[in-house]
């Protein structure tokens, strides 16, 4: 059987329960490949029996709401799977299987949270704000993952005076710290007014880039395996 | 705001310095700017491959000292400028508030007497802390001969303070730098360890260097042996403290006849960071990696050396040797021992769970069983040969540059290189 959900963890949670005892299970959120003769099922969320997962998986793993939510926001093709196997085996065995690397189903999904867990902290460091008219910071992002409201914590503790905006461009979405609050909106896209010093301050940014390379050790390869391609896009210094 | 013309001065002559690292500090946003970020945080990376976390800067290149190595020494025909602290501050802040950099790493040549110098940059962080209000982070360079109550008064503000050794010896530091002594880099070094450990006991408030202290060395300006800058790397982390120990391998920026005319290789630099980690991180001492006159093998990482050296040890059984044993073990590293003391507490393993959980065997294959079964070879000499970088002695290497060049540009080795990770 084929399980088409909307990717929420509350339809995730009831599919598992329907997928449970399906050893044929197929989960999705994205495509799938229909074959002759395959069943498929829509799954919606349904409040109360994702508590009832939610309870049952809890009592056996005081962690796994938060590896599914970090399962979940991961944009490998695969990620349905590896969570539903993730949580298949973590209800069959009845104790937490976190550390049970030998295990097909948790590598997966350790390396699955592994990926999702690096690019948190790459983009700690990629985010490139620009500074608008008002004083607010701006900046676009479009990471492989769905990471931008995780990005708000560690921005805010830093920058409590300064309101920013995170903006995923990709999935169309924003997280929004206005000075006081933080929220996640829908965003497609951003009409920004910079401010007067904003351009000065990114050709600064660029000149001192090239002034503290050092020529005569040309590692491109190394460069890029550190900072891949992808991420450049809104990065002042590979820009022009 | 700083001039273009200016950054670029003082950024070409910072570049050098090989430290970057802005881990160690959890300081607390106090409703300023900025905090500390304890496991560091790159930024960008440029196309030699290096990270940019901290913005690297001398307050001035207008030198009294004449270290023949440096491109900012008093004989040299250079422009010579130096920033105000206004602009030192206003420039971290732009840069911090648009997550470019992690925070300042400020060194300076010494302009005008070492008091002066540490005057300048002890003003620089004291305004940005109090009237700039940046809890960021911040790695200040201490001038030698500079007074010690400047060095104190200047921990009190930065997150990380060095003195760069930047020779391995003595007799070098006075041939190639005549104007640092021995102490001049020694004696603040000890005053800082000993003010740390006396402000930590009195718990009192604020902050004295949280992320302490590192040095520097320049490695093949000078001749002394691989053994002898471990066994200084390993009294400098035992006696001092110290965080890290950087090597940089030198680079002929100036022309002199104390001085070689040949960059020194990279592999070497490499090789030393390995034993340097091996020192840190995996229980080694340096009289187990080499002789005191000896140098590292070039052709084999040092605890693959070691490990040839003492095959009588090997093979050890993964799913019962010790996490200490496992670490031992070529080929398996810090993270991989870990891995393997998880995994195995819930089922046997083999070398194909081995490898599923990433444990690379290239290496460690010939130096462990998994449940009782061997995969390496058992002929010692084939073992060699097969684990050999392919790199036989420093006459074949410096003839041959750009072969080993083609061997750090190899993606992991010149991740490991940079890391330092074996």
């Amino acid at each position: 059987m084929i399980y088409f959900y909307d990717g929420s963890k509350d339809a995730f949670l009831t599919a598992f329960l329907l997928a449970y005892n399906d050893g044929d299970a197929t989960l999705t959120s994205g495509s799938a490949q229909l074959s002759i003769g395959s069943q498929t099922v829509f799954v919606q969320a349904d409040f109360s029996r994702a508590r009832r997962a939610e309870k049952r998986l809890l009592a056996i793993d005081k962690g796994s709401m938060r590896d599914l939510s970090v399962l979940l926001r991961s944009g490998d093709g695969d990620r349905d799977m590896v969570a539903l196997d993730y949580f298949k085996f973590l209800a069959k065995t009845g104790r937490p299987v976190r550390e049970m690397l030998a295990e097909d189903c948790v590598l997966a999904a350790a390396e699955c949270m592994r990926r999702v867990g690096n690019e948190v902290h790459r983009f700690h460091g990629f985010v490139r704000f620009m500074e608008t008219g008002c004083g607010a910071l701006y900046a676009p992002i479009s990471p492989d993952n769905d990471i931008c409201d995780l990005l708000v914590p560690h921005f805010r503790a830093r920058l409590p005076g300064f309101p920013f905006v995170i903006h995923d461009v990709k999935r169309k979405k924003a997280a929004v710290y206005d000075g006081e609050h933080t929220f996640l909106a829908p965003l497609d896209r951003a009409e920004i007014v910079l401010s007067a010093g904003e351009e000065k301050w990114q050709a600064l940014w660029r000149d001192y880039y090239d002034g503290v390379n050092i020529p005569s050790r040309k590692r491109l390869k190394q460069m890029r395996g550190y900072m891949p391609v992808r991420y450049w896009k809104f990065m002042p210094e590979k820009k022009g | 705001m700083i001039s273009e013309s200016k950054l670029k001065i003082l950024t070409e002559s910072a570049k050098y310095d090989v430290s970057c690292s802005s881990s160690g500090s959890k300081r607390k946003n106090g409703g300023g700017i900025g905090n500390g970020y304890a496991a560091g945080c790159c930024h960008s990376f440029t196309p030699d491959g290096r990270c940019i976390s901290l913005l690297k800067i001398l307050m001035s290149n207008d030198c009294v000292f004449n270290c023949k190595y440096c491109m900012s020494r008093a004989d040299a025909d250079v422009p010579r400028v130096s920033a105000t602290p206004e602009e030192i501050c206003e420039l971290t802040i732009d840069f911090y508030k648009r997550n470019y950099i992690e925070g300042l790493f400020l060194s300076s040549a010494v302009h005008k007497s070492p008091d002066y110098t540490m005057e300048q940059l002890l003003l620089t962080v004291k305004k940005l802390r109090t009237e700039y209000g940046f809890y960021g982070y911040i790695h200040l360079k201490g001038i030698p001969h500079a007074h010690e109550s400047l060095v104190r008064e200047a921990a009190k503000y930065a997150d990380r303070m060095s003195y760069n050794i930047e020779l391995p010896s003595e007799k070098s530091l006075k041939l190639l730098a005549p104007q640092k002594s021995r102490e001049s880099l020694l004696l603040p070094m000890e005053q800082l360890r000993r003010e740390k450990v006396a402000f930590q006991e009195e718990k009192h408030k604020g902050h004295f260097l949280p992320a302490g202290q590192t040095t520097q060395m320049i490695v093949g300006a000078s001749p002394e042996k691989d053994g002898q800058i471990i066994r200084l790397t390993q009294s400098l982390y035992r006696t001092f403290g110290l965080k890290r120990v950087y090597y940089s391998s030198y680079v002929p920026v100036v022309r002199d006849p104390l001085l070689p005319d040949m960059p020194t290789g990279e592999l070497r630099e490499h090789r030393l960071y390995q034993a340097d980690w091996l020192l840190r991180f995996y229980g080694f001492d340096a009289e187990e990696l080499l002789e005191e006159d000896g140098d590292l093998s070039l052709e084999f990482d040092p605890k693959c050396a070691w490990a040839l050296r003492n095959l009588h040890l090997f093979p050890v059984e993964v799913n019962k040797a010790p996490v200490e044993v496992l670490l031992r073990v070529p080929g398996i590293g810090a993270r991989s021992a870990y891995k393997i003391a998880e995994a195995r507490k819930y089922a046997s393993l083999t070398f194909e769970t081995l490898a599923k959980m990433r444990v690379v065997l290239k290496r460690a294959r010939h130096f462990i069983t998994a449940g009782g079964k061997f995969y390496g070879s058992e002929n010692s000499a084939a073992v060699r040969g097969m684990l050999s970088s392919g790199v036989r002695t420093p006459v074949q290497m410096s003839m041959f540059a750009d072969g080993q060049n083609a061997l750090l540009s190899d993606f992991e080795t010149a991740r490991s290189a940079l890391t330092g990770e074996l």
